[in-house]
């Protein structure tokens, strides 16, 4: 049955325009955007190193946030706001299949998108290997687990899709502008900074780049505090105020 | 199916509320194995209420309930295997086809009926491949009870389930049922349509502000409640001022309405009856009986306090 729901979702997940533009496409054309601008030659902005090297694990929380903010919330909202939820409970099916499926399509989504930022860099711009290959993935599960616990904090706290789509986006675009996910922290001014240093994403894109690059480790475990701390008030919150319907 | 595995319901001292309000009053209601029942009332009468408790999708205040010796939502593993629901309010997902949606809710049950033939049955073959939201209201009304039969349950409750639908389609709704409770299907039907219910169900229930005023066959109803009224209609009298005078006089029991070019006469009291035979009869006009239908029932016994309390749908 786990089965006939996953296939169900990712059948809606590839019609599903914006995600598949936003999460898979969007990133690799600004990378290579801006790799085409400034090349991935070590640049003096980023400390010495090259401009891909520091996009790619910055543009992956780009990523984490289009699916994990926008696609995840969105999806469970757009099913329990038309009554789909309430009539599952009439069969069988467990509704809580329907939620694991969405963030199932979703980590895919997640996987194929920074898997192809990966790839773009390599084979155009010759991105560096990751300095840490390995605490970069369990950072990249961390991060995600963040995105995704304020995404489900946003279906929970949307009583309606039309409430759920205004609530995302203000979520979303300080996210991915604010936190260096699009926009390098280099070029902000202070007082930007100090939005940034509130926003829990901006905590992903540094622990992420010092995974690829080796750099501002001592901010790491600030980084580690920060989004597990962001995982469990979303999940608490989300557990108290979630409805099926 | 044989007659073994047909359920039934037992509702009692079934109290529903929200907040304040009572939406469902203390409603004591069996449906026996294989027996369709309608349930009529107006907007805001606990017909929802009633119906999404029976399904074990809504927690009663109090009262017990049992369908097919199960209780609906303790059970509910059971039941939903036991029992089909088409709901008033659902819509389906986006970016969904009817095809797909089929095949997912025939991946719940363990021996579903074949999709493609349920959707033929319900005259939606040629929508298999349409997008859900695509579809025109009836056509989702169809699809709905397509995807409640998909699981061969021995029993349903259907919620409004005509409401947008035209007459063609609607009678292909009704005989779709009709033959399936032959084989054995329970059906608990919620209609503001008295045509479908007549067609439809061996027995009605009226619920009036949540309580249950009446549950009977359709002709026990109309004995009960409108057997005792006689309306007539009488043609080219419009103009017959000294019969409507006549008429008006006899008194108690006897109403007299203006219509355009006729006159309706609508006697209560049947001892008036040949009075007013013997009035037509003097004026040599006849009057042409209508008989009492359920929608006199239902507005005999909801009629006057719809006017003053209606239109809350709940």
């Amino acid at each position: 049955m786990i089965g006939k729901v996953l296939g169900f979702e990712a059948r809606r997940m590839v019609r599903n325009f914006p995600t598949m533009f936003f999460g898979l496409a969007f990133p690799v054309m600004i990378l290579a955007i801006f790799g085409g601008i400034y090349g991935n030659d070590p640049s003096p902005q980023f400390d010495g190193h090259g401009t891909v090297d520091v996009s790619v694990p910055a543009y992956s929380v780009m990523v984490l946030a289009v699916a994990g903010l926008m696609s995840f919330p969105l999806g469970m909202v757009e099913l329990r706001a038309r009554g789909f939820l309430k009539r599952l409970r009439a069969t069988p099916a467990r509704p809580g299949a329907f939620l694991g499926a969405q963030v199932g399509v979703n980590a895919v989504v997640c996987l194929a998108g920074i898997g192809l930022l990966m790839l773009a860099g390599a084979l155009i711009y010759d991105l560096r290997a990751p300095a840490h290959p390995l605490p970069f993935l369990g950072l990249l599960v961390l991060s995600a687990g963040a995105a995704f616990g304020l995404g489900l904090l946003i279906a929970a706290l949307a009583p309606s899709e039309t409430t759920a789509v205004v609530l995302a986006n203000v979520v979303f675009f300080p996210m991915i502008f604010l936190t260096g996910a699009t926009l390098p922290r280099e070029i902000m001014p202070t007082a930007m900074e100090r939005i940034s240093d509130a926003l829990p994403l901006s905590y992903a894109v540094r622990a992420l780049q010092w995974a690829w690059l080796d750099t501002g480790g001592d901010e790491l475990p600030l980084a580690l505090g920060v989004l597990g701390a962001t995982i469990v008030v979303c999940a608490a919150v989300a557990a108290r105020t979630f409805r099926w319907e | 199916m044989g007659q073994e595995h047909e359920v039934g319901v037992e509702v009692s001292e079934l109290t529903v509320r929200y907040g304040d309000l009572v939406a469902v009053n203390g409603v004591d209601l069996t449906v026996a194995p294989g027996e369709v029942v309608g349930v009529i009332g107006p907007n805001g009468a606990g017909k929802t209420s009633l119906l999404e408790c029976m399904a074990g999708l809504r927690t009663p205040t109090a009262g017990r309930i049992r369908v097919g010796g199960l209780d609906p939502r303790a059970d509910r593993d059971q039941m939903t295997r036991l029992a089909g629901v088409q709901l008033q309010h659902t819509t389906y997902p986006p970016r969904v086809r009817v095809g797909e949606l089929c095949d997912l809710f025939a991946g719940f049950y363990p021996d579903p009926e074949d999709p493609q033939a349920l959707l033929a049955q319900f005259g939606l073959s040629e929508h298999v491949r349409r997008p859900v939201t695509k579809l025109s209201g009836g056509q989702q009304q169809r699809l709905s009870l397509v995807l409640a039969l998909l699981g061969r349950p021995r029993i349903v409750f259907l919620d409004e389930l005509t409401t947008g639908l035209d007459p063609a389609a609607r009678r292909q709704v009704w005989e779709g049922l009709r033959a399936r409770n032959d084989a054995g299907l329970t059906i608990v039907i919620t209609s503001h349509h008295m045509e479908e219910v007549e067609y439809l169900c061996d027995r009605v229930a009226v619920l009036v502000q949540g309580r249950l005023v009446a549950c009977d066959t359709v002709s026990g109803l109309i004995d009960a409640h409108a057997g005792e009224t006689e309306r007539l209609v009488v043609e080219e009298a419009g103009r017959a001022r000294q019969l409507r005078r006549e008429l008006e006089e006899l008194g108690e029991g006897v109403q007299v309405t203006p219509a355009g070019n006729r006159l309706r006469v609508e006697i209560t009291v049947p001892t008036q009856r040949e009075a007013v035979t013997a009035l037509l009869d003097r004026h040599q006009l006849t009057g042409r009986r209508l008989s009492a239908s359920l929608e006199d029932v239902y507005l005999a016994l909801t009629g006057q306090r719809a006017s003053e309390d209606g239109g809350d749908d709940r």
